[in-house]
């Protein structure tokens, strides 16, 4: 059962030395974290250890919170710093999906899924396929636009841009979005037919 | 920003001016055009609502924890040495010194003539000049400048820390 405290509680609890509300705090930001982490490492393995990295990260790091932002926009922002790290540690291509061979490497890659996982294809299934088939930047901004629930001032903190270009990029990745979502659904439909 | 799409993101994400909100009602409450695309944004917009975040695997939390148990486990000793034990040694020497000066000062026995110190009879005090020759003081500079880069090491990895990671 997860506490119902808030954030900043649970950070003065572990700051006075409490682990367990430490545990607490990542209980309850987990699963946004690995969600987001995700979205730049693109496989589980990877995103797990970059998450586990981040909460560790913010262990060391809880008492320099200032409490000026949400915890939730300051936890991000490590994980988005940490994600940049991990990718350019790994040298992940991270050049546009439209690449030729970067868009039938995927294209493959999702097939196999599909034909183990034919129950799971719902429109919500394609949808997280397609945000997984965006760059890292443009699945992060959609992720903490609509999951985080965080203000495009907020995500400017987070990625460290200003709010109206927050704007400009939220609309230009919900837009690849959309083309990606409608491509594979036609496709989806063609291999019916 | 000016495309139909642009303006009706900004309608739906609540970001445009109340001028525009209101030019935009009447589009879509006129405009056939307006209004399919509208109904058409705000449903992609539910779908994204409704998406579900990931789940880590089960064990995520104790591993998160257990790394930190382990990480207190390796802190080296100049961090796990408790602050208030260093000031109580820190205070001890201040006392210890502040004593010695009172002590001096009280034996002192300014006239017009002359000033003259005079210590109590057991006090004997050392020739400081055999101690200080050019040896010594080398050694003494030398140390000096390798606690001063130390310092200033510390204080630029904890800066460079705070600046990393405020938020």
């Amino acid at each position: 059962m997860q506490s119902k405290l808030s954030d900043i509680a649970l950070i003065e609890q572990t700051l006075a030395g409490d682990q367990s509300a430490y545990a607490d705090l990542v209980k309850r930001h987990q699963r946004f974290v690995f969600t987001l982490a995700m979205r730049f490492c693109k496989n589980r393995e990877d995103a797990e250890e970059v998450s586990q990295d981040c909460f560790i990260k913010a262990y060391r790091s809880l008492a320099s919170f200032q409490g000026q932002s949400k915890f939730s926009t300051w936890l991000y922002s490590i994980v988005y710093t940490t994600s940049m790290t991990f990718l350019r540690k790994k040298r992940v291509d991270t050049d546009s999906i439209d690449d030729e061979n970067t868009y039938i490497q995927l294209e493959n890659q999702s097939s196999g899924l599909n034909n183990n996982m034919a129950e799971k294809r719902s429109r919500s299934y394609y949808l997280n396929q397609a945000i997984g088939q965006l760059l890292p930047d443009d699945a992060a901004i959609i992720t903490l636009f609509y999951m985080g629930e965080q203000s495009l001032e907020e995500i400017g903190q987070t990625l460290g841009i200003e709010a109206n270009t927050v704007k400009v990029k939220l609309f230009r990745a919900r837009q690849r979005l959309k083309e990606k979502l409608e491509r594979s659904l036609k496709e989806e439909v063609k291999e019916l037919i | 920003m000016n495309t139909i799409e642009e303006r009706l993101w900004s309608y739906i994400d609540g970001t445009c001016s109340e001028g525009e909100r209101q030019a935009i009602d009447t589009l879509i409450a006129t405009d056939e055009a307006y209004r399919a695309k509208f109904e058409e944004l705000l449903s992609f917009d539910q779908e994204l609502v409704k998406m579900e975040a990931d789940e880590p695997s089960m064990g995520f939390t104790y591993n998160v924890m257990e790394s930190i148990r382990a990480e207190h486990a390796r802190q080296p000793l100049k961090a796990a040495i408790n602050k208030k034990i260093i000031r109580g040694i820190g205070i001890f020497f201040i006392a210890t010194i502040s004593l010695m000066l009172i002590l001096m000062l009280s034996t002192l026995h300014p006239t017009a003539d002359s000033f003259s110190v005079k210590l109590p009879d057991s006090f004997k005090v050392t020739n400081l000049t055999n101690l200080l020759n050019g040896k010594v003081l080398s050694v003494f500079f030398f140390l000096d400048t390798v606690l001063a880069l130390v310092w200033v090491d510390a204080w630029l990895r904890r800066r460079r820390a705070k600046h990393a990671l405020k938020p």
